[in-house]
């Protein structure tokens, strides 16, 4: 399900999130290094300014007050923009809140290349493969607004550490009502016969839209939203990489580190013979600036990109055996 | 919710001596440590755990206990000595320190030993983790207050001085910043490496209400921190002077022996400087 015309900035969805949790109760903190316009918190702000702790712009302050704030009894929660939290506050998200075991929730905001031209230094193209290095915290990637509020729902009331990658784009609605989150399951948003193509936040739509077109070139495209990536459900990926016997991942992320290489080491783990793709940014490289648009289709992560690369894969080549 | 014990600064004094045989003991039977920063804390630590501390001896985790962060974590050993020495923790223990799965691991663990508040080792992060519980504490409207031991050689780390200017604009007099100095890092005499002079104007310049005191003698060390004003909106910085190695001669001030322990001749020398 796809529903262009119904879009929201999932950090709109964040702060109302927050706002109705202190309504029923949690006994949270927000913190910013002086990102309240990047965390959009304004709302928040004016209705528990008590509950607002703006650090400066001072990212290893934030993430060691927080830790100290949740080991004083808040759930503490860190919005900046994902670069500054993952690359320079890197020590204190692994010891104060990793290792320490802290209760905080780090919120990596505008990740990827959300800032597009502004290069590199404002690139996040690494912040999963940096969480995945660090033990005890859980990892998430939500795909639409709908996600958005399950599983800010869910860390809060988790009792340890979270990371959760945001966007500053706004997004299409994927899921209906009726949806439920499922920490550690894959969530396939379109069942498939041909090609399993999973997809991570800001690729999952692009990945919806590719499926709708590839479907009417005659390929079944199995869409896979995996949007939990630690805990990750690795049975699940087994399960669709073996019904169709070919996996393409979709990510405004590294190839190594994220989706890509998750996919990549079960299916390499498992002994499946299964040909994967991943799209993403290069290996070893610094991604090129410019409109964020243009650098996702440099890179084929767009709806465009996707169909190309899986037309590519499946044209004249037969589907290998699963063992 | 008082100290345990609260003990007289002179019998706080004989506690240091014991948690320095213990911590020449320990580190001899690892075969590591980081015995020239466990001997220079110790007097530090027995005022803390002796006398100044407020906490329960049989709840670790009482919400309204005093917090201690040693963001030296390099300087555990002295720490589990003194927890031993309170019998906060089983002496026996002491002889597994450092060995795999041990209770007793090199830097302080929070999930593994009991009265660790913060899992530090890399230097620059206590102070910061401090700044959050003072703040949670005001936020919560609790009286704990929250002991941040750091080092001295540790105050290049740019982090201390970020979570310095957040404490004073949180305005966070619950707040207590003893800095162990002894004036000596790894690497050599801090001063040589890169000063940290003048200490006490920098911390003033951050907000800070700056005391300084003898971090060997027990008497002085809890005199000042007994007589902090309070209420007055203001985080605490106290320099403490130490001797780093103190209480053995030949330990005293050397900067080899960061990382050094006895040999089979020098513990006893060693234990016999220290007998009270």
């Amino acid at each position: 399900m796809l529903t262009q015309d119904k879009t929201q900035d999932l950090r709109e969805v964040m702060v109302d999130t927050f706002i109705k949790a202190v309504e029923r109760d949690v006994n949270m903190v927000v913190l910013v290094s002086d990102s309240t316009s990047t965390a959009k918190i304004a709302p928040f702000k004016d209705r528990y300014p008590d509950r607002l702790v703006n650090v400066g712009i001072a990212e290893q302050s934030l993430v060691g007050t927080a830790a100290g704030m949740a080991l004083g009894g808040f759930v503490a929660v860190t919005t900046n923009a994902a670069p500054f939290l993952v690359h320079r506050a890197n020590e204190q998200v692994k010891n104060d809140i990793c290792y320490t075991n802290s209760n905080v929730k780090l919120v990596g905001l505008n990740a990827g290349v959300c800032y597009g031209a502004l290069a590199s230094t404002h690139h996040a193209i690494d912040d999963v493969s940096i969480m995945r290095g660090f033990g005890d915290i859980l990892i998430f990637a939500p795909s639409d607004p709908v996600e958005t509020e399950q599983i800010f729902n869910y860390a809060l009331a988790y009792e340890g550490p979270v990371y959760i990658r945001m966007d500053s784009a706004k997004f299409p609605v994927l899921h209906d009502k009726s949806y439920q989150l499922e920490p550690g399951k894959i969530d396939v948003l379109r069942p498939g016969q041909d090609i399993s193509i999973f997809a991570m936040g800001s690729t999952v739509y692009e990945a919806c839209a590719a499926g709708n077109i590839l479907n009417d070139e005659g390929i079944s495209a199995e869409i896979v939203n995996v949007s939990s990536i630690r805990p990750l459900d690795r049975e699940g990926i087994i399960k669709s990489v073996r019904k169709t016997g070919r996996a393409l991942t979709v990510e405004e992320h590294g190839i190594h580190g994220g989706v890509g290489s998750l996919v990549s080491e079960i299916v390499a783990e498992e002994g499946l013979c299964c040909r994967v793709k991943r799209l993403g940014f290069m290996e070893g490289k610094f991604a090129i600036p410019g409109p964020r648009d243009e650098m996702r289709a440099h890179i084929n992560i767009d709806a465009e990109g996707i169909v190309k690369t899986v037309l590519a894969i499946t044209k004249n080549k037969q589907r290998q055996r699963m063992p | 919710m008082n100290n345990p014990f609260s003990l007289h600064p002179s019998e706080v004094t004989e506690k240091a001596q014991e948690i320095r045989k213990k911590v020449l003991n320990m580190n001899y039977k690892a075969g590591q440590g980081h015995t020239g920063a466990d001997l220079s804390e110790a007097d530090i630590l027995a005022s803390m755990y002796f006398r100044l501390l407020r906490y329960q001896i049989d709840d670790p985790n009482h919400p309204d206990r005093d917090r201690f962060i040693l963001s030296k974590g390099h300087g555990v050993g002295g720490l589990y000595c003194t927890l031993a020495q309170a019998n906060l923790l089983d002496e026996a223990l002491l002889d597994t320190y450092l060995q795999f799965g041990s209770q007793l691991p090199g830097h302080p663990v929070r999930q593994k030993t009991p009265f660790i508040e913060v899992n530090t080792g890399a230097l620059g992060h206590g102070l910061a983790v401090g700044v959050g519980l003072a703040l949670a504490a005001k936020k919560s409207g609790c009286d704990y207050r929250v002991y941040v031991l750091t080092g001295d050689g540790e105050l290049q780390e740019g982090s201390n001085w970020e979570a310095a200017m957040a404490a004073a604009q949180f305005q966070l007099d619950n707040l207590i910043w003893i800095a162990d100095r002894n004036g000596l890092q790894l690497a050599d005499f801090t001063n040589k490496v890169v000063d940290l002079e003048p200490l006490d104007k920098k911390m003033e310049a951050f907000g800070m209400w700056v005391g300084q005191t003898d971090g060997n003698d027990p008497a002085a060390f809890i005199d000042t921190i007994e007589s902090l004003p309070r209420g007055d909106g203001k985080p605490k910085a106290v320099i403490a002077k130490t001797t780093k190695g103190k209480g053995v001669s030949f330990i005293e001030g050397q900067p080899s022996w960061h990382h050094r322990i006895p040999n089979d001749e020098e513990l006893p020398k060693a234990m016999e400087e220290l007998k009270c």
